[in-house]
């Protein structure tokens, strides 16, 4: 483990180092130490297993230096990085890599300059950074036990499954610059995910739970609720293809979102020409119910950070507000690009984020923080199934992705648990899992949006980087289409 | 403590620019993985350890609109250690990337044991747990792994050109000029994008059972990205790579392609600009013919049949994640041995021939074998590793693999293919009296299970009385994976693998390269199109 102070002095020695050099115009040196913590789970009833099936880590640590050359009369830019050498001898090495690497890029504007103050302080766990072997171990069986507890009381033991993992992110990072920006940040981030089955009934069911502290961090809840959701869902029925009202639970918006919407609102899709809301800033793109904002100052969220890894303050990001388009979530370097073609973007969303870490050995790319989704005139969870009256609660969905490419719109994905029939405003009977597949386009769902709910929770799905503060949404006319006729 | 100018002075002499570590350093440090994983064994309650220590030298460069975007050398070294250890032995795992100034045996020596003494104490812990749990969970079991035979080889990376004698400006050049060359095509281009990678791995296997395997390959991939939109039209989006195993000859034709990056760039660009001009593809709600040619088939063969046939899918291990297979339900309950295509198709994973899935050895010291998955039809096996071979009753296959010797092996797929046939593709399209061909996977979604699936293609053709007529853009094809199995009824003899360097799996998820390819099939599926 290294120590923030030895990150802040070899990022401030660092830029001792450079601004010595002669052909130095600017510099940004970025120092990182992460670990990655996975307690995977996997517990089956009917096959040989380990219930934990392996506590495992990966940890890194190193140097991300960016340098302005003066080169004649252009400037010149160069990345160098090092890894495992937090000290000013990695520095100077990381320099003359970014010397060597330099080539001459004429969109680059500037590195970025500081900007207001930071909202969160010592935010962090010292109990995480210091957790044992043995109660991560730990943890993992906790989850395991919340599940295997819930199905011996309702007296299910055969053919159970389950899965998933906990989690445990350890980050410090440390940032100087010519132009004066001087910072670091420690953050801990607690998640598990935990889905259980009973398979020989078809069902699934979905636990949650995240934290930035050990004390309210409950992986044997998350257990819990998985194997409620599952023995809830026995005796689910197939739907025929048509259009449907839908409610889609927290983790099928969190799903949307991270797969679909939030990559379609970043300024790099935009610079691409890849995102369906091109030149639609300013204009209606969603149901005026749908307000949406990035939101990295967030206390207790797990996507909150102090500052970016540019070294700019988390802040809020305004991205759709009442259903109009007013913002794209932005670095330093594509904010600067592209501010003659918009109007510029606070660029507080430059992250390093690579392996679960704050990567030294990447530039910053646009990653979101916490993503919330407001409601105009918000109701409660249980009023939205009143809302659609007849239709589905879409609890789960998997593998959702842009089938045509991003700037299309249309989009794909599966129903795989947690969901039922709703009739008359009220949850009916459960669904089948895996016998439906979402076909849309993100557009209409946008715009059908015919209700939000006002409980929030923070959500995150398999592969994403972002927190999404997801409420229930309803949305009318959602086209379904009944599939795996072969699965009895 | 702030350093002097006269020490960074003298720091800046001392410092070669190109990184000290360099794949050769595998040479001076192989006795001294050999005695840290001997020791391992030797700890209490030990019954197995495995390090992995891995170099990678990697070079790449990026551009777009013809401007450059940066580029750069890097090396790294990073290993991966395995215990399986306690009363009910259970797994522990540490891994960790490593500086320059940690490489002599002296430091690697310390840093692995340090490794060893984490990975130990995991597993520890968890087999103590799991023997408490024993009562409420009956099914948890003490690991066991299947009987593989030791081995001390050495394999060397193929190449003709060797990557580490590519100059950075020839990378950088290489990129400037295609992405500026596409960009120039037309003005409907809106953006162009190419980025370029190649360098040499080298990973040293050794084991407690006296295993220890030093394997090399080298890798070079270019990626093209292209987006290309008429005046107030959707804009079309195409990304494609070349890549194999081999050095920078590759980029010069050396490829499934056999074809230059630059053309493959530029054909890729006039491609999606026909498609700006072409109807959008209408969905069907009733199955019709399709041919598909042999880059949809990688993609088909990769999510349909090399998902599904991964053991440790099969044993549920994936259930939160990457899912289950719908092979498999339980021992009593599968498709071993039964019909789940049609007779016409064959379907296996082989490392052992050319393609982004090629190696020796798995990460588990395992020789990686041939795996039928698919004979005539009839479901014959799983891709697996050690521990998943030993549950199934199967032999070891090698298909264990991990994207970076500090992750943790899982079951990867190889080059998994669908076997070549006998028909003329011509013959196969001049067959179909109405019906559609499918070129070029893009972009997939599968069921939980992989029962089901939605695959777009670059670009669909209508076929009248067996011709290709009609061009069409956004469409794809739907089905049931079985259904769609089943119905194959021709197979073609123009069998090729492709690069896929992108497949997701695991927790944290691992990015991995492997091969996937096939022949011109003809079979039922709905057409997908835009919504």
């Amino acid at each position: 483990m290294i120590g923030l102070e030895t990150l802040r002095d070899c990022v401030r020695n660092g830029i001792d180092f450079v601004k010595k050099q002669k052909d130095v115009i600017d510099a940004e040196i970025f120092a990182s130490w992460n670990e990655h913590i996975t307690v995977r789970l996997n517990y089956t009833s009917d096959i040989p297993c380990n219930g934990v099936h392996e506590p495992k880590s990966t940890q890194f640590s190193g140097i991300g230096l960016f340098v302005v050359f003066k080169a004649g009369k252009e400037i010149k830019v160069g990345f160098g990085s090092v890894p495992n050498n937090v000290t000013t001898k990695g520095v100077v090495e990381a320099f003359q890599k970014a010397r060597k690497n330099k080539v001459y890029d004429p969109d680059f504007k500037s590195i970025p300059v500081p900007m207001e103050k930071p909202v969160l302080e010592n935010y962090h766990d010292p109990a995480v950074m210091d957790i044992s072997d043995e109660a991560i171990v730990d943890l993992g069986w906790r989850g395991l036990k919340g599940a295997l507890i819930e199905y011996n009381q309702k007296h299910f033991d055969k053919s159970i499954i389950v899965g998933g993992d906990i989690t445990v992110i350890k980050q410090r990072m440390a940032i100087a610059s010519t132009k004066g920006i001087d910072d670091f940040d420690e953050s801990t981030v607690l998640t598990t995910n935990i889905t259980s089955m009973i398979e020989n009934e078809r069902v699934k069911g979905t636990g949650w739970n995240t934290s930035t502290h050990l004390a309210s961090f409950d992986t044997e809840e998350a257990g819990r609720a998985s194997a409620e959701s599952a023995i809830k869902t026995i005796g689910g029925e197939r739907i025929s293809s048509g259009t449907y009202n839908v409610v889609f639970g927290r983790q099928p918006v969190t799903d949307l979102f991270t797969n679909i919407v939030i990559p379609a609102l970043s300024l790099s899709s935009v610079n691409s020409s890849d995102t369906p809301f091109m030149g639609k800033l300013g204009k209606k793109i969603a149901s005026e119910l749908l307000t949406v904002y990035d939101d990295g100052t967030i206390k207790g969220a797990v996507g909150s950070k102090k500052i970016s890894c540019e070294g700019i303050p988390t802040g809020r990001t305004d991205i759709i507000h009442n259903g109009f388009l007013v913002g794209f979530l932005a670095n330093n370097y594509l904010s600067r690009k592209l501010q003659n073609v918009f109007v510029s973007f606070p660029p507080r969303n430059g992250f390093r984020y690579h392996n679960g870490g704050r990567n030294h050995n990447i530039q910053p790319r646009i990653c979101p923080t916490n993503v919330v989704i407001e409601g105009k005139d918000e109701v409660p969870s249980h009023s939205l199934l009143s809302k659609i009256n007849d239709g589905i609660y879409i609890g789960r969905i998997w593998y959702t992705y842009p089938i045509n490419g991003l700037a299309a719109g249309d989009f794909t994905s599966t129903i795989i648990a947690d969901s039922y029939l709703v009739k008359g405003g009220k949850i009916d009977k459960p669904l089948k899992p895996n016998t439906v597949r979402i076909n849309n386009n993100i557009a209409d769902i946008l715009n059908n949006i015919i209700a939000v709910s006002k409980d929030k929770k923070q959500t995150i799905v398999w592969g994403g980087e972002e927190v999404v503060l997801a409420p229930e949404i309803a949305v009318q006319g959602v086209k379904l289409d009944s599939i795996s006729g072969f699965i009895s | 403590m702030r350093y002097t100018a006269l020490c960074i002075i003298l720091l800046l002499r001392r410092i070669p620019i190109a990184s000290r570590i360099k794949v050769e350093l595998i040479d001076t440090l192989k006795e001294t993985v050999t005695k840290v994983v001997q020791h391992a064994g030797s700890l209490k309650n030990c019954k197995y350890a495995d390090i992995r220590l891995g170099i990678h030298e990697t070079k790449y460069a990026n551009a777009e609109d013809g401007k450059a975007k940066g580029m750069g050398e890097d090396a790294s070294i990073s290993f991966g250690i395995r215990v399986l250890a306690g009363e009910m032995s259970a797994w522990g795992y540490y891994g960790q990337s490593i500086g320059e100034g940690e490489t002599n045996p002296k430091s690697i020596h310390k840093v692995l044991t340090l490794g060893i003494k984490k990975a130990y104490a995991r597993a520890v812990a968890n087999a103590n747990k799991k023997a408490e749990f024993k009562s409420l969970a009956p099914s948890l079991t003490a690991v066991s792994l299947a009987r593989i035979d030791i081995c001390n080889d050495i394999i060397n990376a193929v190449y003709d050109e060797d990557p580490r004698n590519v100059s950075l400006k020839d990378i950088l050049t290489i990129c400037t000029k295609i992405s500026g060359d596409m960009r120039s095509i037309c003005k409907d281009v809106q953006y162009a994008h190419i980025n370029v990678h190649t360098g040499i791995n080298r990973e040293l296997f050794c084991s407690t059972e006296g295993s220890c395997i030093d394997q090399s390959y080298t890798l070079t991939q270019g990626m093209v990205s292209v987006v290309a939109q008429k005046p107030g039209g959707i804009p079309e989006v195409c990304y494609d790579y070349v890549g194999d195993l081999r050095g920078w000859e590759v980029l010069k034709g050396k490829n499934v392609y056999k074809q230059s990056f630059g053309d493959f760039a530029l054909l890729r660009t006039r491609e999606t600009l026909e498609l700006t001009e072409a109807e959008f593809l209408p969905a069907t709600t009733e199955p019709v013919v399709v041919v598909t040619n042999p880059h949809f088939n990688a993609l088909l063969a990769h999510e349909i049949v090399g998902h599904p046939t991964e053991a440790d899918r099969v044993l549920k291990l994936e259930t939160a994640y990457a899912g289950r297979s719908w092979l498999f339900r339980d021992f009593q309950d599968n498709e071993l041995g039964k019909q789940i295509a049609s007779p016409l198709l064959t379907a296996y994973s082989d490392p052992s021939i050319h393609g982004y899935g090629h190696f020796k050895y798995d990460m588990e010291g395992t020789p990686g074998k041939r795996v039928n998955l698919i004979e005539n039809g009839i479901l014959r096996g799983f891709m697996n590793g050690r521990e998943y071979a030993a549950i199934l009753g199967h032999p070891p296959n090698g298909s264990m693999r991990a994207t970076k010797p500090h992750y943790v092996p899982i079951v990867r797929m190889t080059n998994t293919i669908f076997a070549n046939g006998n028909k003329n593709p011509e013959e196969i399209i001049a067959e179909v009296k109405e019906g559609y061909y499918i070129v070029n996977h893009r972009i997939p979604s599968i069921s939980e299970s992989r029962e089901n699936f939605r695959i777009s293609a670059q670009k669909v053709f209508r076929i009248e009385n067996g011709k290709i007529t009609k061009l069409y853009r956004q469409g794809g094809i739907t089905a049931d994976s079985k259904d769609f199995l089943m119905n194959i009824d021709a197979v073609g003899n123009d069998f090729e693998v492709f690069p896929i360097p992108n497949c997701g799996k695991g927790q944290p998820m691992q990015v991995m390269r492997v091969g996937n390819g096939g022949p011109t099939l003809r079979s039922m599926a709905r057409l997908t199109g835009h919504q």
